[in-house]
């Protein structure tokens, strides 16, 4: 018994000694080492703004740059008469000048007319085929195919039809002669045909977009609700017109828009067949702007026509984004 | 139609559908088609051969298309006579640049501009997309200008400067709906996991790297087809492939066989690209308002 209270109470000591010397340390690692408003590290602490601001600076940086920089400075040209050399102040002559400008208000005209047509073709057809590959066994081969023009650089595919419009030795204008649809003389040399085959070519390059997104709208076209209509007794053409081009709607009118404001960005194929020509037919108003500057680098004047494009496409770009942001539509 | 399982329609009014369906895609893909294949086959005909057309009327003689023997002569010249080496080496510098400085700008821009809410944010986002629509020649005029006096016309920087005006803005608008499509959770959960802010942005890249490798391509589709900026604020000393091209066109003496090899050089490579990132391409041309 002794033997264990001894044994304990030198346990007791030694477990004493041991709490005391842990009281001691816990003691010493609690103490602050500083003084004490330290407060416990955070990690990740709330978002600073600045953080975002830092990542997007640089684009900004570099958009203010090519973009914001060269607006202010395009109103500023085009209140000048700058020349090669230089030049001197006209404050808002160039606008004045352009409204007495028989080739800028028909360049206008042609515009619209040029995408008129190119609007109203690439839709009609783009549509059709767009259904017809929709319900083809063949789907993804067309598609790729359809794709190929769209690839080609613009300017190249002006040269490719060039080459096939020749008068002497183009296939496609073989093919129209035979027809009977054409005269000798090439279609690009005459003033009423060659609109005609400026568009043609934006129609054979652009068309597969119109297609494209006609196909992807097709594919969220509810089938539940053609299923209903069909087993009412609807024939698929009532179908299509009662139910599957109203859905198609919002995706047709983003491909409208977009189109409309390509013909106003590319003019690479119409400067490579006609440079506007012939007798300015084909002078629609980026190809007479793109004289103007840079042709007979008349900067000041070219600035204030600029501007007025630039104001129409920001406006159709307005409309294009309000439609893009309706919650309803083409967004998945 | 989507639900033939339902209804069969066998009608002889729906089989003349049909048939007249089928016809109208033969003729358009033929529509399509043909130019290219008589870009390929020009590209190996001799002038003479390439000249050859039958009589107005006579069918038959479509056969003479066929009527030559293939040379790589136009090829040749390309590279020897005409330098296209050179050309092909700036387009895809002007090209690759512009699109590699878009996208890394464009995506940290992009990703700041899907995570946080600011006054003004919807204003600054059209400015940014409306540099992205602005017509090519519009621009042009100001940048010419600024540019001459910097001396960056002619210029291969001066030339990737340009294609960022319309790159940038692309890459930002498309791939902010690739990260707003990415769940915040995620940054947050690595956070609580101890990663800093910069490790979460790495972190998520890789949820969202095969749109922005697709954007890359397209980035360099859009400007290894441009012509008007390369021929107005590359002339001179970073001419690309397409302008190259067009200067085959002399007044004296078209170079018909050279300019479809030409053709097929430019084209190629991009079409293969197109098929490749086909999954984005609906996506990419049109502004990622119409998804697949």
């Amino acid at each position: 018994m002794t033997k264990i209270s001894q044994v304990s109470v030198g346990a007791q000591d030694a477990t004493s000694k041991l709490f005391r010397a842990r009281e001691h340390s816990v003691e010493v690692e609690a103490r602050p080492l500083g003084g004490d408003d330290i407060k416990p590290r955070k990690f990740n602490p709330p978002l600073p703004r600045r953080y975002y601001l830092y990542l997007l600076a640089p684009a900004i940086g570099i958009l203010a740059f090519i973009s914001l920089y060269p607006f202010f400075w395009l109103i500023f040209l085009s209140m000048q008469d700058v020349d090669i050399m230089g030049g001197n102040w006209v404050g808002l002559e160039n606008y004045a000048n352009l409204l007495t400008d028989r080739r800028f208000l028909n360049g206008w005209s042609l515009l619209l007319k040029y995408s008129a047509a190119c609007l109203f073709l690439q839709l009609t057809i783009g549509v059709i085929l767009a259904v017809i590959v929709n319900n083809s066994r063949y789907e993804k081969v067309l598609v790729t195919a359809l794709l190929m023009p769209m690839m080609m650089a613009p300017a190249v595919a002006g040269l490719l039809w060039l080459f096939l419009y020749n008068g002497t030795f183009g296939w496609y204008h073989w093919i129209m002669e035979s027809l009977g649809i054409l005269g000798s003389a090439s279609i690009l040399a005459k003033a009423d045909t060659a609109m005609a085959a400026i568009v043609m070519v934006d129609v054979w390059q652009w068309t597969p977009l119109i297609t494209l997104i006609a196909l992807a709208g097709l594919k969220r076209v509810p089938r539940d609700q053609l299923e209903a209509n069909m087993v009412d007794g609807a024939s698929p053409l009532r179908n299509f017109f009662a139910i599957t081009l109203p859905n198609l709607y919002p995706v047709l009118v983003i491909g409208v828009l977009l189109r409309f404001m390509d013909n106003f960005r590319f003019i690479d194929h119409i400067l490579v067949l006609t440079g506007g020509g012939p007798a300015s037919a084909t002078k629609i108003l980026p190809v007479y702007l793109f004289e103007v500057a840079f042709k007979f680098f008349k900067l000041g004047r070219g600035a204030a026509i600029a501007l007025t494009l630039l104001l129409v496409t920001i406006v159709l770009g307005k409309i294009l984004v309000s439609v893009f942001d309706k919650p309803k539509g083409s967004r998945s | 139609m989507a639900s033939l399982d339902v209804v069969h329609y066998d009608s002889p009014r729906m089989r003349i559908l049909r048939f007249g369906a089928g016809i109208f895609l033969v003729l358009y893909l033929l529509w399509t088609l043909v130019p290219f294949f008589v870009m390929f086959v020009s590209s190996f005909k001799d002038l003479l051969a390439a000249f050859n057309l039958p009589e107005v009327g006579d069918w038959s003689g479509i056969t003479l298309f066929f009527d030559f023997t293939p040379t790589f002569k136009h090829y040749v010249s390309l590279f020897v006579d005409n330098n296209f080496s050179t050309y092909i080496a700036n387009s895809l510098m002007a090209a690759g640049g512009s699109a590699v400085i878009s996208v890394i700008f464009g995506s940290l821009a992009a990703y700041s501009l899907s995570r946080v809410e600011f006054a003004g944010k919807a204003d600054l986002f059209f400015w940014i997309i409306s540099t992205r629509m602005a017509p090519v020649v519009a621009v042009m005029v100001p940048l010419y200008s600024i540019f001459r006096a910097l001396d960056l016309v002619g210029t291969l920087p001066g030339l990737i400067l340009a294609y960022t005006t319309f790159n940038l803005p692309f890459a930002i608008w498309i791939l902010k709906g690739f990260f707003d499509n990415v769940p915040y959770a995620i940054e947050e959960a690595q956070m609580v996991d101890g990663s800093t802010r910069i490790q979460a942005f790495v972190s998520i890249l890789p949820l969202v790297a095969p749109g922005i490798g697709a954007f890359v391509v397209l980035c360099i589709l859009f400007a290894w087809n441009d012509f008007l900026f390369a021929a107005i604020i590359g002339s001179g000393g970073a001419k690309t492939l397409p302008v190259a091209t067009r200067e085959l066109v002399q007044p004296q003496n078209i170079q018909w066989g050279a300019i479809m090899a030409a053709g097929v050089v430019t084209t190629m490579p991009m079409i293969l690209l197109g098929l490749v990132i086909r999954k984005y391409l609906v996506t990419g041309l049109t502004m990622g308002a119409v998804k697949e």
